[in-house]
């Protein structure tokens, strides 16, 4: 280790550091703007020069590496003189507008001109001028500030890979912008304007809406979600003016995903703002007391046997405080068993074995996965599931891992080496034991497996990753089963590596199986003597009369989930009551309406894809009515003669820390992951015996729906930034994917609105032509009303064959 | 005088390789190919030849720096001659291009580079057809190719022409050209010789001191250090300019008094040696050298830097009475206004600071304290860039208020010309 004197104080480094990790180490702040911890070196700004003895010239800390014996003086008139310099340079075309500028207060190049910058101009010369670019509706540009750092270039190169921005021309002519003048389109563009040291790239929902010094912070975990980045409410006045990356090294680096950064303006739009009741008399839902609305509900589950109540949790926007809350409430106080949050899963036999934490969360850590030297992606899409961990596995690929990934459809991925296979939807469990045949026994001939067989018998640290096409396939059970039988083959899943990861996308998912809210565990995983109905059953049981009152926590059946029709069904059969933040038409047509607070309004614990459970503040207020949901439950819980035990919500989190330990004080604080590799076993048959899928063949059109990345939860739906987003992709609500060979035969064209029809169901929507689906198959949102394409599936379909109509 | 890498051309076809060999072309090539490359570099060191491109750096001890390891190494020619003055290298390519791929090959044998690049400027056309072909003259005799003169050794030759900008004879802007990206000169360390030519170990050098190569092999380099004058052996092209009646590139030994060549071999100053306002001694970025000293001083690295310049690329551009140093000044200026890359803050907006000033002075439009400015801007500007470029744009500046004060003082009080 190479030991150098920085202004007179010793210190060892790492061998290849730099003498700004040096001072750094040593508390020494030499100024940059070029200089990025997360991106490469480009030593162009010069405002880190410092003096090293025996050099002529001043040199740049940021990019000489340290040796041995060097005395380095950060602070000497040499260097003095050099920033001083620099900073004149960088301030003679740089327009004086920081009253005006968005970055003011919090600017790199204003505190250091206050620090080094001349007290007035000797430039008296022409400024140039420069161009401003349309990049779209989250970055906003005033590029005559550009000083020229090119962090954004290299943000766009190596971070997102979109190569979006870039440098033309030379000189003092050079201008950093958009190759091609047209708007961004990466999924981390968002965080430009943090990566921007000055006020060229700007937050354009946030253009001109505070000052950052009038700004109060409030630290949050984003729950749009499973990956539970860190991030900053910026708030003003109760409102949310601007949310911003806090820097986490083990799960978000210093980054933030577009739809984590900017849902929050949907969050104050179309509340639950009172408690209502249905009235007897009317039968429509009227403002009431939230005393008359608990003896209401408490009426209302008093009516009818235990058995004859049912919870459904939402799987987003709920704290794991909610989750515990709920299930004890359904469990202990009603007395159901029926209770579940997975109305997208279709696969329910997994609920027999006993499954661990292990095998249904993520195993290796957010921070390893770069490590990995192979990644297999099963009907995965991480970029547009969890973009923060797509940015772990896409610096795998950087640093040489190779990726293979298996779905539907060709996904737009920046993962490098990626390798794709379009496996049918229905085939993949085919695929996948020939794939494990290739793995244990290398057959001749050509198989489409053979070249990932090849290079996963020689994988050390091999990555697989199940994503939300996987988790919620009709077969979901059988995949998990190979999944991890081919990992096993490799020696993958041990104390050090641990290459099996199922992605629960959602927010809030992770906790809801801790706490669970499942009809066939409770929290902490015990395994429970009765079992209830999982999600499909219970919706199922309220159609047919068997479930008389649904308790909704912030879930609507008739929206979400594998059969929206089914929900909707159930609904109007069964008694409701809706406890949730958002409107719904759940809540619209429920019995009673008790109105909950949304993220970013509650102190909640979150736990993410790795399992790792975090405290999130609150930063603004709900509607004035609006309770926490867990204190809802508390209060109606009086009503019955079994009350919840927990009157605070420092009691509550004792008693979730009782029933999971992870929950724990000091667990949350030490912050640490350990690798799981408690799986169940699974050679009790692979795959599942006589699961059906509906495998593919036949003529006719596949429908296979996807989530709308930037509109899937309450939220994100309500958020225009985000709607704005959407426009002009062929993305979003309502918009059905379509090859354009299958457009031409059926004689559909692009924006054409279509009826899909499937027996007596049928929906309507717009066609997007997309070259990334295949022949065959219906690439639809699993989004929202009017277009509910969910409406056309039922559980036990598998991937319905739907016909087709120009309209 | 001893010639060396002009010794063929006023010869009839000599860009062809029948008459490049019929004057013993190649031989010192197979001579090399028998010596182990060590020993080339041994040969060079002794030399003592310092890099014809400007710098001046030990060619020999460049050549020592590649590391011995089993990446793979390449060897660029820099024959992106673009120094305002110099016109040496295009006479060597247009007249005798098998003695730079001659050298070249002696060159990759010695640093075990297995494939060799000529960046050719991209304004040299002509030149460029004439060095493709000679190149395809070598692979036709099997002088380039899998197995040099059949002795197994592999160096393949590709010419590459740039597009123009001066900041890609900066050895680390022309590598990033050369890789197909925008000529931005890189940091460094680490240096070409260790992470060069796509993360190889990579030697550049200049046309000129690849064409020496062959003779100093020949000939050993005890021979050559006796030419020239101590830490400045050899001989050197001047590419004389200006205000001279006979001007051309001159090869003669190093040392030479700067009044000789211009009196002897470039047909003397216009209107006589009394009529010499200055000259520019080693192409535009170096700073002007006045009259006084130009009739003393001799062209050798260390003479012409005792004296206050640099003997740079070898362009000596001479000016007469009739130029009005703050005219030329501006002109320069705008030069390195326009070819600053823009990477780094002090020279991009330096330079454009420095050539708008000297416009407006030029113009008539200076005001008190410009001069003060002016050198207060170019001392900002020296020693903080990432290349080369930022020096060369403010040396001219200084160089010339030091020596020509008094006309810049002129132009500021009176608002034209000292000169009529």
């Amino acid at each position: 280790m190479p030991t150098l004197i920085v202004d007179g104080k010793e210190i060892s480094v790492q061998p290849g550091a730099t003498i700004m990790d040096a001072a750094r180490l040593l508390g020494i702040y030499i100024p940059h703007f070029c200089y990025h911890p997360q991106l490469s070196l480009a030593g162009n700004c010069r405002m880190c020069l410092v003096e090293v003895e025996k050099m002529p010239k001043p040199v740049i800390s940021c990019a000489m590496p340290v040796s041995e014996g060097m005395v380095v003086k950060t602070d000497s008139a040499m260097v003095r003189q050099s920033r001083k310099a620099v900073m004149e340079f960088l301030l003679i075309n740089h327009p004086l507008d920081c009253p005006v500028c968005d970055q003011g207060g919090e600017c790199t190049l204003q505190d250091l001109a206050m620090k080094y910058g001349p007290d007035r101009a000797r430039y008296h010369e022409f400024k140039r001028h420069a161009q401003d670019f349309d990049l779209g509706p989250l970055v906003e540009t005033e590029m005559q500030r550009c000083i020229h750092c090119t962090r954004c270039i290299r943000f766009s190169d190596e971070i997102t890979g979109m190569e979006e921005m870039g440098a033309v021309f030379r000189g003092d002519h050079m201008q950093v912008g958009p190759y091609i003048a047209k708007p961004l389109l990466s999924e981390l563009s968002g965080n430009l304007p943090e990566v921007c040291p000055v006020g060229a790239l700007n937050n354009k929902p946030f253009h001109f809406q505070a000052r950052g010094w009038e700004l109060k912070k409030s630290e949050a975990i984003c729950a749009h979600c499973g990956v539970g980045c860190h991030l900053r409410i910026d708030h003003l006045d109760g409102q949310i003016r601007r949310v911003q990356a806090r820097s986490c090294g083990a799960i978000n680096q210093v980054w933030l995903c577009d739809k984590g950064r900017f849902a929050y303006d949907g969050l104050h739009r179309e509340r639950l703002e009172h408690p209502m009741v249905r009235s007897e008399e009317s039968h429509s839902l009227q403002e009431a007391t939230w005393a008359a609305a608990l003896d209401r509900t408490a009426e209302l589950l008093k009516k009818f046997k235990p058995e004859e109540v049912a919870g459904l949790a939402s799987e987003e926007n709920q704290g794991a405080e909610e989750l515990f809350a709920f299930q004890d409430f359904m469990r202990r106080v009603v007395g159901t068993p029926h209770l579940d949050h997975r109305l997208r899963q279709r696969d329910f036999s997994g609920d027999e074995q006993p499954l661990t934490r292990a095998d249904l969360l993520m195993n290796t850590p957010l921070e390893a996965m770069p490590q990995a030297d192979l990644i297999l992606l099963i009907g995965a899409d991480p970029r547009f599931e969890a973009p923060l961990l797509n940015l772990r596995l896409r610096q795998a690929t950087q640093a040489g891992a190779r990726a293979f990934a298996i779905h539907p459809r060709l996904l737009n991925a920046n993962l490098l080496n990626l390798t794709q296979s379009v496996v049918g939807p229905g085939d993949e469990v085919a695929w996948l034991e020939a794939l494990l045949r290739e793995v244990t026994t290398p057959g001749g001939g050509e198989s489409p497996q053979r070249e990932l067989a090849a290079a996963w018998r020689q994988a050390k640290r091999p990555l697989l990753l199940l994503g939300e096409y996987a988790v919620n396939h009709p077969q979901a059970e059988s995949i998990r089963r190979l999944a991890v039988a081919l990992l096993e083959s490799v020696g993958a899943i041990g104390a050090s590596w641990n290459g099996f990861n199922r992605l629960v996308s959602r927010g809030s998912a992770a906790a809801a199986q801790d706490m669970g809210v499942v009809p066939h565990r409770g929290p902490g995983y015990q395994r429970l003597e009765q079992r209830g109905r999982h999600a499909q059953h219970i919706l199922q049981g309220a159609a047919k009369g068997e479930i008389r009152v649904l308790f909704l926590l912030g879930c609507d059946p008739g929206l979400q989930g594998v059969d929206t029709l089914l929900g909707r069904t159930a609904l109007s059969k069964a008694y409701v009551i809706y406890l949730g933040s958002h409107q719904t038409p759940a809540a619209e047509g429920a019995d009673v309406v008790l109105p909950g607070l949304a993220m970013a309004e509650r102190q909640a614990t979150l736990t993410n894809v790795e399992g790792r459970a975090q405290r999130s503040d609150l930063a603004v207020m709900g509607p004035l009515q609006a309770k926490e949901d867990w204190r809802v439950l508390r209060a109606l819980s009086d009503r019955f003669s079994q009350p919840l035990p927990y009157n605070s919500r420092e009691a509550l989190r004792a008693a979730m820390a009782k029933a999971d330990h992870r929950y724990g004080l000091d667990e949350l604080e030490a912050g640490e992951l350990t690798v799981a590799c408690d799986h169940s076993p699974v050679t009790v048959g692979l795959p599942v015996a006589g699961q059906g899928g509906g495998a593919s063949g036949g003529e006719g059109l596949r429908l296979v729906l996807e989530s709308p990345f930037y509109q899937d939860d309450a939220v994100s739906r309500r958020s225009t930034i985000l709607g704005q987003l959407t426009q002009g992709r062929s993305v979003g609500l309502g918009v059905l994917r379509l090859n354009p060979q299958d457009a031409a035969q059926y004689k559909i064209q692009a924006g054409q609105k279509v009826r899909l029809l499937r027996d007596a169901r049928s929906v309507e929507c717009r066609v997007a032509l997309d070259g990334n689906v295949p022949r065959g198959v219906l690439l639809g949102d699993a989004g929202y009303a009017p277009a509910l394409m969910q409406d056309l599936c039922d559980w036990d379909g598998g991937f319905p064959q739907v016909s087709l109509v120009g309209l | 005088m001893t010639k060396i890498v002009f010794k063929n051309i006023h010869r009839e076809n000599s860009h062809t390789l029948a008459v490049y060999r019929a004057n013993g072309g190649y031989q010192t090539l197979e001579k090399a190919l028998s010596m182990p490359g060590d020993d080339i570099i041994d040969e060079v060191k002794r030399s003592g030849i310092r890099g014809r491109g400007g710098a001046g750096f030990p060619a020999g001890l460049k050549w020592s720096f590649i590391p011995k390891d089993d990446r793979a190494k390449y060897l660029v020619c820099n024959a992106d001659e673009g120094e305002p003055g110099t016109c040496k290298d295009r006479d060597i390519i247009r007249y005798d291009p098998h003695l730079l791929i001659e050298g070249m090959i002696i060159a990759g044998h010695a640093v075990k580079a297995e494939r060799g690049y000529i960046y050719i400027r991209g304004e040299f056309v002509r030149e460029a057809e004439v060095l493709q072909a000679a190149v395809e003259e070598a692979y036709a005799a099997g002088l380039l190719g899998g197995s040099v003169m059949g002795r197994g050794v592999r160096f393949d030759l590709a010419v590459h022409r740039g597009a123009g900008a001066y900041v890609c004879g900066e050895e680390t802007g022309l590598l990033e050209s050369l890789e197909g990206k925008k000529g931005q000169p890189r940091l460094k360390p680490p240096f070409p010789a260790n992470i060069g030519l796509y993360g190889g170990p990579t030697v550049v050098n200049n046309v000129e001191t690849l064409a020496s190569v062959p003779d100093i092999i020949a000939n050993g380099g005890a021979w050559y250090a006796k030419l020239g004058v101590e830490k400045s052996s050899g001989t050197k092209l001047f590419s004389v300019s200006g205000h001279v009646n006979k001007p051309g590139n001159f090869e003669v030994e190093l040392g030479i008094p700067l009044k000789v060549l211009l009196e002897e071999y470039a047909g003397g100053v216009r209107g006589g040696w009394e009529r010499l306002k200055g000259v520019i001694p080693g192409g535009s970025s170096s700073p002007i050298l006045p009259k006084a000293v130009c009739d003393t001083v001799t062209m050798d690295y260390d003479a012409i830097g005792r004296a206050g310049s640099m003997l740079g690329s070898g362009a000596v551009i001479v000016i007469d009475q009739s130029v009005c140093i703050v005219r030329a000044i501006a002109r320069l200026s705008r030069f390195y206004r326009h070819e600053s890359c823009g990477q780094c803050s002090p020279c991009r907006e330096g330079t454009g600071w420095l050539s708008q000033m000297m416009t407006r002075m030029e113009q008539g439009k200076g005001v008190p304290g410009d001069i003060e400015l002016l050198q207060s801007v170019a001392d900002n500007i020296q020693g903080k860039t990432i290349c080369a470029l930022g020096d060369a744009a403010a040396l001219p500046v200084v160089g010339a208020i030091r020596a020509f004060r008094e006309e810049f003082e002129y132009h500021i009080t009176h608002g034209r010309c000292m000169v009529a």
